[in-house]
C-alpha cells in the first residue's frame, strides 16, 4: 500500500494517472458516442427506440441499403471534389500570402493579424454573407463580373448545378485561408536564417532556395495544415446549410451534411450513423498524418 | 417585548400562509404544454390566461424551437419524460398517433361541447386523423394562394381584376410580365429542397388529380412540366430552387416579381412593405372546372398517451378551442375553423386577401397523413429538383418519386 502511495507521488503510478485522466476523459467525451455510432449503424433505429441500447441487429443492411441509393456515389464525389478544392485553395492562397508577409515590409505583422478575421467569424455568419454575395439576381459577385465584362449574363451560383457546389468551396476557402496563413507564417519564421545566407554565398536563387531550404524545412507543417484541413473541411456544415442547403438537386451535397439530413430531417437515424463512419475511416487516415507529422515536433 | 410578540405572530401567520399556500399546490394538477409559440404568438398567451381561471389546474408552458419539436418528443416520450401538450407540425402528427405516442381523444371529442369536429375545415382536421380515430385538435391552419401585382398588370395591359384562373393563364400573363431590363420577373415561389418545396408543390400535383400515393400520374406530370416552363423561360428566378417561400416573397414585396405563391403570413409584411396595390386570388387550376386544392399548414395540439391526467389536459385543451375566435385578432393566425368569422381589421388590402385565403383553405388537404411523411416528402423534393434543374424530365423524375414512395408505404 505504502509502495503504492510512493509510486504515485513519484514514479512510474505518477505517470500513470497522469496518463489515465486526459484517456479517461476521451474515452467518455469521444471514443463512447463513436462507438455507440457504429453500433447505431448496424441496427434498425427508429425514433421510438432511440432511448434504448439494445435494438435489432441487422448486420450490414443499412450499408448496403446505403449504397443502393442512386445519390450516394454523386455525394461522396462531391465531398471529394469540396475537400480536395477547398484544402489546395486555402493552401496555396494561405502560403503564398505567408511567403508574402514574410517579407516583413512595414505594417506586416498588423495586416496579418487583420487577416485572422475571418477565421474568427462564426460559420453562420459567413454563410449569410456569402448568401447574399453570391445571390443570383442582385448578388455582389455577379454585379462586379458584370460590371468588369467578365461575364454578360447572372451566374446563379447558389442554384445553378453546375456551380453550386463551387459556390460553397469559394466561401469555404476564404473561411480557411487565414488559419493556413498563420500556421504557415509561424512554419517559417521557425527556419533559421543562417541556412538561407549560406544558400546564398553558394549562389543559389531565389527559386533554388525555396525548393531546397523553405518547402522541406517546412514539411512538418505542411503536413499538419493538410490533414487538419481535412479534418475542417470534412466538418464544414454551416456553410452549406446557410447556402445551398446542398440542392439543387443533391449538386452540393456532401456527407455531413446528408448524415445530418437523414439523422434529423427524414429521422433515418440508421443511415445517418452509417455515413458518419464512413467519414471516420478518412478522418482518422487524417489523424494518423497529422500525428506523423507532427512526431518531429514532439521530439524536437 | 413588544416587538418579540409581533415577531412570532408574524412568523405564525407566515408559516400559516405558506401551509396553505402549500396545501392548495398539492391539490393542483400540473400540466406541461410544449410549443414553439413565442410571446407574440397563441400558445404562452393561452396558457397563463388558463392558468388565471383558477380551476384547479396550473400549466407550465416550455417553448421548443421549430427544428426540435419531433426530435425533442421522441426523445422525451422514450425515455418517460413527455409533456402532456405538445404543439406538433400537422405532417407529423401520424408519425406520433400511429405509434401509440398521442392520446385518442375520440370518445372525448364526441362528448365535448366545445371541440365539434364538424366545426373543423377538413384539411386540418383529417391530419389529427389516423385510423378513423381523432388524436389531436387543429391548433390553427394556413394555406397558399396567389399574391398579384396590380401595378404591374396595369402597366403590362392586362386587367388587374382578372388574376390568372388556369395554368396556361399564369404561364402566359407571366410571360407578359417578365422584365428582365426592370429585374422583374413573372413569378416567385419556392421548389426548395425542403419541405416547404412539397409544401408548394403537392397542391399542384392535386389539381391535376394525383396525390402523394400517385405523384407520376398525368397531371402531376403536367404540373411539373408547367414549373419547368416557368423556370426554363426563366418567368421564375433560379434562385427559386434554394430560396424558401418568405425570401421569394420578399422580392414580390420589393417589386422584383409580379407575382407570389405564399401563405397568409405574408399579410402582415406585404401590408407594411409592399409600395403598390396588390390582390390575392385562388391558385390557378389546370382548366377551367377543374378540382381545387391547397396545401395546408400549421400544428395540431395533441396529449401524449403517457398523460397521468389526460381529462384535464383534455380540459386545457377546450379551452384552448374556445379562444379561436380572437387568434386572427391578437396573433394574425387562422383558426382552423369554419364556424368563425373572421371580424375585419379595416385594412382593405388585408381583408380582401383574407377573404380568399379562407376561400382556399376549404380546397386544403393535408399532407399525408403518414407515419413516414419526411421520406415520402424527401422523394418529391428530389423529383422536383431533378427535373428543374434539367437533370431528368418531368415524367422520369416523378417515376422515380412514385418507385420511391412505393417502397415507403410497402
Amino acid at each position: 500500500m505504502k509502495r503504492l502511495l510512493s509510486s504515485i507521488r513519484d514514479g512510474n503510478g505518477f505517470d500513470i494517472v497522469l496518463v489515465a485522466f486526459p484517456l479517461g476523459f476521451l474515452f467518455l467525451m469521444a471514443g463512447l458516442p463513436l462507438l455507440y455510432n457504429i453500433l447505431m449503424s448496424f441496427q434498425e433505429v427508429d425514433m421510438f427506440s432511440l432511448g434504448t441500447f439494445l435494438r435489432p441487429f441487422v448486420g450490414f443492411k443499412n450499408y448496403q441499403d446505403l449504397f443502393a441509393l442512386p445519390e450516394t456515389w454523386p455525394i461522396l464525389g462531391n465531398t471529394a471534389i469540396f475537400v480536395i478544392g477547398s484544402i489546395a485553395g486555402q493552401f496555396l492562397i494561405g502560403f503564398g500570402l505567408a511567403l508574402f508577409f514574410w517579407v516583413n515590409f512595414p505594417g506586416a505583422s498588423w495586416l496579418r493579424g487583420l487577416f485572422l478575421v475571418s477565421w474568427v467569424m462564426p460559420g453562420l455568419v459567413v454563410g449569410a454573407i456569402w448568401n447574399w454575395i453570391l445571390s443570383g439576381d442582385f448578388g455582389v459577385l455577379n454585379f462586379m463580373l458584370r460590371e468588369t465584362g467578365i461575364i454578360s449574363g447572372n451566374i446563379f451560383w447558389r442554384s445553378d448545378p453546375n456551380y453550386s457546389l463551387y459556390a460553397v468551396i469559394m466561401a469555404n476557402v476564404w473561411l480557411g485561408t487565414a488559419f493556413n496563413m498563420i500556421l504557415l507564417s509561424v512554419g517559417l519564421a521557425s527556419i533559421p536564417g543562417d541556412l538561407y545566407e549560406a544558400a546564398e554565398l553558394d549562389g543559389a536563387n531565389a527559386w533554388q532556395r525555396f525548393w531546397t531550404i523553405t518547402l522541406p524545412m517546412m514539411r512538418s507543417t505542411i503536413g499538419a495544415i493538410i490533414s487538419l484541413g481535412l479534418i475542417f473541411t470534412l466538418q464544414q456544415f454551416d456553410l452549406f446549410a446557410a447556402i445551398t442547403s446542398g440542392g439543387p438537386n443533391n449538386s452540393s451535397n456532401v456527407t455531413q451534411y446528408w448524415a445530418w439530413d437523414l439523422s434529423f430531417r427524414q429521422y433515418d437515424f440508421a443511415k445517418g450513423a452509417t455515413i458518419s463512419v464512413i467519414m471516420i475511416v478518412f478522418v482518422m487516415f487524417a489523424s494518423v498524418v497529422y500525428v506523423r507529422s507532427t512526431r518531429h515536433e514532439v521530439r524536437g | 417585548m413588544g416587538i418579540r410578540k409581533y415577531a412570532v405572530i408574524g412568523a405564525l401567520a407566515l408559516a400559516g400562509v405558506s401551509m396553505f399556500g402549500l396545501s392548495a399546490k398539492a391539490e393542483d394538477v400540473k400540466l406541461t404544454v410544449w410549443s414553439l409559440d413565442r410571446d407574440i404568438q397563441p400558445a404562452p398567451h393561452l396558457v397563463a390566461d388558463f392558468n388565471k381561471l383558477n380551476n384547479g389546474i396550473q400549466i407550465e408552458y416550455r417553448q421548443i424551437q421549430f427544428d426540435d419539436v419531433v426530435s425533442e418528443a421522441m426523445r422525451a416520450y422514450s425515455t418517460g419524460q413527455a409533456p402532456d401538450i405538445i404543439a406538433i407540425d400537422n405532417p407529423e402528427h401520424a408519425l406520433f398517433s400511429s405509434r401509440g405516442a398521442f392520446l385518442d381523444l375520440t370518445d372525448m371529442i364526441s362528448k365535448s361541447t366545445v371541440i365539434k369536429p364538424e366545426n373543423y375545415f377538413p384539411g386540418p382536421l383529417k391530419s389529427v386523423e389516423w385510423d378513423g380515430k381523432y388524436y389531436g385538435v387543429p391548433k390553427a391552419t394556413n394555406t397558399i394562394a396567389l399574391y398579384y401585382n396590380k401595378d404591374m398588370f396595369k402597366a403590362k395591359g392586362l386587367d388587374p381584376n382578372k388574376p390568372p384562373q388556369t395554368w396556361d393563364e399564369l404561364v402566359e400573363d407571366a410571360r407578359k410580365l417578365t422584365d428582365p431590363t426592370a429585374n422583374v420577373y413573372g413569378l416567385a415561389f419556392s421548389a426548395k429542397a425542403n419541405e416547404e418545396g412539397t409544401f408548394q408543390f403537392l397542391p399542384w400535383a392535386q389539381m391535376g388529380g394525383g396525390s402523394y400515393e400517385n405523384i407520376n400520374s398525368e397531371g402531376a406530370v403536367k404540373a411539373l412540366t408547367v414549373w419547368k416552363t416557368i423556370m426554363d423561360e426563366k418567368l421564375a428566378s433560379p434562385d427559386t430552387l434554394t430560396r424558401g417561400q418568405w425570401d421569394s416573397t420578399g422580392t414580390f414585396n420589393s417589386g422584383n416579381a409580379a407575382m407570389a405563391i405564399s401563405g397568409p403570413w405574408e399579410l402582415d409584411r406585404m401590408s407594411q412593405e409592399a409600395k403598390f396595390d396588390w390582390g390575392v386570388t385562388l391558385l390557378p387550376v389546370p382548366q377551367e372546372g377543374a378540382e381545387r386544392s391547397s396545401a395546408m399548414g400549421d400544428f395540431n395540439w395533441a396529449i401524449f398517451a403517457s398523460t397521468k391526467h389526460p381529462e384535464e389536459a383534455f380540459k386545457a385543451l377546450e379551452y384552448f378551442a374556445s379562444q379561436d375566435d380572437k387568434m386572427f385578432k391578437n396573433y394574425g393566425q387562422l383558426p382552423a375553423r369554419s364556424d368563425i368569422a373572421i371580424p375585419a381589421t379595416g385594412q382593405a388590402l388585408k381583408d380582401a386577401g383574407l377573404k380568399v385565403f379562407l376561400e382556399q383553405l376549404k380546397y386544403a388537404k393535408p399532407r399525408g397523413p403518414h407515419p413516414e411523411w419526411p421520406k415520402i416528402s424527401k422523394a418529391i423534393q428530389d423529383a422536383i429538383q431533378a427535373a428543374l434543374t434539367g437533370q431528368s424530365s418531368p415524367k422520369d423524375a416523378l417515376d422515380q418519386a412514385a418507385e420511391k414512395i412505393k417502397a415507403v408505404l410497402g
